[in-house]
């Protein structure tokens, strides 16, 4: 039963079987498919292992093997991101107190705090992360699910959802809206505009004051203000790390990796010009930024240092006058 | 010229003598757990005997060694990684839809043996897999959704299928 089976025809018996998913056969194509059953004993096992192979797969509930599989994935590449950064493995509940939480109400109000973030499971399914500073208004409805993103940051994995009729899935911003097509993506709130970056599923872009939208794919993100969305770009793959608690930069400007670190702490955090243009690369952890700037005085020739608890600068190691 | 039996029987019982402790201690600080890493060490030694590339093993058979540990670790953290992804979904589940226990296990095995198979493929022919057998999605539904021809779907659903195929084992659920 368990004999090897030539794997060129194991390849064959998988193209019946997207032919068979696919369409619907001809008595002629039926008649095809019966001869190349009966070419040999091989060809007959090869199906029966697709078949049993099927079998296997309706036994997993719809949702759950999805979902399983798909965070599996995320779960593999939260490792490397850390064995990129040489850190410990911590378990995956420990970064900045993410929790789940179950959530059945209709209508919400998310906030967090300076460098805090959640992770909130919605009543279809949906997985919302929210970033530090941001505020999300939740509005389920019997025609639609919208999500109101007041300010900063949020990571969606939309689910299926459970009602008889169909409900759109969309993001509000005051810039525009967002329809999410069975996908995960982010949205973040940078003031006057706003960046999509879409990671599975597609996402259809609808600035408010304009007609013109677009559909973004997986792998594409856009800015889009009231008035227009920019064309897409290749979405950078690690732009959702926050939501594993880390910060992945490939070559940046040291001023701009500053800049976001500034959002996960209290008080100002400034980089001197001098040392602005210094490229980075590497996994920074926002549940310790100040283990964050610690990692970069060991890479940079920069110097951090604290003039009063909330006024920090990055500045260069040796006192250079300008 | 094959080496006789017993003296490459000989042979694995002295690598097994030799470099079981320190391949246990290396598995114990990768794994935190002295029972998993016993079993990854055992499962390393299987691994060397049944591979051909005991004779590599030669001179320095710590750096095969611990390569093949490597492996077995990553894959076992993979594992875990499905297990504890299942196990969180199932708890989202209303206890009416919960799976029976029987049930549970034939489905994680199923999971992982999905995984694994498709491992090796690319993410968006993993991700139109998965769409298409538990998202419920049809091959147009996803062409749309990756935006690409309804033949590009059909061929990354053949690659995975026949990636699935081939890492089945018969016996399998």
């Amino acid at each position: 039963m368990n004999a090897a089976i030539d794997p060129a025809i194991l390849k064959e018996a998988a193209g019946w079987l997207v032919r068979l998913q696919s369409e619907t056969l001809s008595v002629a194509d039926r008649a095809a498919f019966d001869r190349w059953r009966a070419r040999s004993a091989a060809h007959e096992a090869a199906w029966q292992r697709a078949e049993a192979m099927l079998r296997g797969f309706g036994q997993v509930p719809p949702r759950l093997g999805g979902q399983a599989l798909r965070q599996a994935d995320r779960a593999a590449r939260r490792q490397a991101l850390r064995a990129l950064a040489g850190l410990l493995v911590l378990g995956p509940a420990a970064w900045m107190g993410a929790r789940e939480l179950p959530w059945r109400e209709w209508r919400a109000d998310l906030r967090t705090a300076t460098g805090e973030q959640r992770r909130v499971a919605l009543a279809d399914g949906t997985e919302l992360v929210l970033n530090t500073g941001s505020a999300v208004d939740v509005d389920y409805s019997p025609t639609q699910r919208v999500l109101w993103l007041r300010g900063g940051e949020i990571l969606l994995t939309t689910g299926r959802d459970p009602a008889p009729v169909h409900r759109p899935f969309v993001v509000q911003t005051a810039q525009g809206s967002l329809r999410a097509l069975g996908t995960r993506f982010l949205v973040r709130e940078e003031g006057g505009r706003v960046r999509v970056a879409v990671f599975e599923g597609a996402v259809q872009v609808q600035p408010a004051r304009t007609d013109s939208g677009l559909v973004l794919a997986a792998g594409e993100q856009t800015v889009f203000t009231a008035r227009e969305a920019a064309a897409p770009v290749a979405a950078d793959g690690a732009a959702a790390s926050w939501a594993d608690g880390m910060l992945a930069a490939r070559n940046w400007r040291l001023a701009d990796l500053v800049d976001e670190l500034g959002r996960y702490r209290r008080g100002v955090l400034r980089c001197d010009p001098a040392v602005a243009g210094l490229r980075v690369s590497g996994a920074f952890p926002l549940n310790d930024i100040d283990a964050s700037l610690r990692l970069l005085e060991k890479t940079l020739p920069v110097r951090v240092s604290r003039m009063t608890p909330l006024w920090t600068t990055v500045g260069p190691r040796a006192a250079v006058t300008h | 010229m094959p080496a006789p039996q017993s003296s490459c029987a000989d042979n694995v019982t002295k690598l097994y003598r030799e470099h079981h402790g320190w391949l246990a201690t290396w598995l114990r600080g990768k794994l935190g757990s002295s029972f998993d890493a016993a079993d990854l060490a055992h499962d390393t030694f299987v691994r060397l005997m049944a591979g051909r590339r005991r004779q590599e093993a030669g001179a320095e058979p710590r750096a095969l060694l611990t390569h093949i540990a490597k492996g077995l670790v990553a894959d076992h953290w993979r594992r875990r990684a499905v297990e504890d992804a299942y196990l969180a979904a199932v708890a989202q589940l209303p206890a009416a839809e919960a799976p029976s226990p029987e049930a549970r296990a034939l489905i994680l095995e199923t999971l992982h043996a999905i995984d694994a198979a498709l491992r090796s493929l690319s993410a968006r022919t993993r991700e139109a897999f998965l769409m298409s057998q538990f998202d419920g999605m049809g091959y147009e539904e996803i062409a749309r959704a990756q935006r690409v021809s309804l033949s590009t779907v059909k061929r990354r659903m053949q690659a995975a299928f026949a990636a699935c195929l081939i890492a089945y084992q018969a016996d399998a659920p």
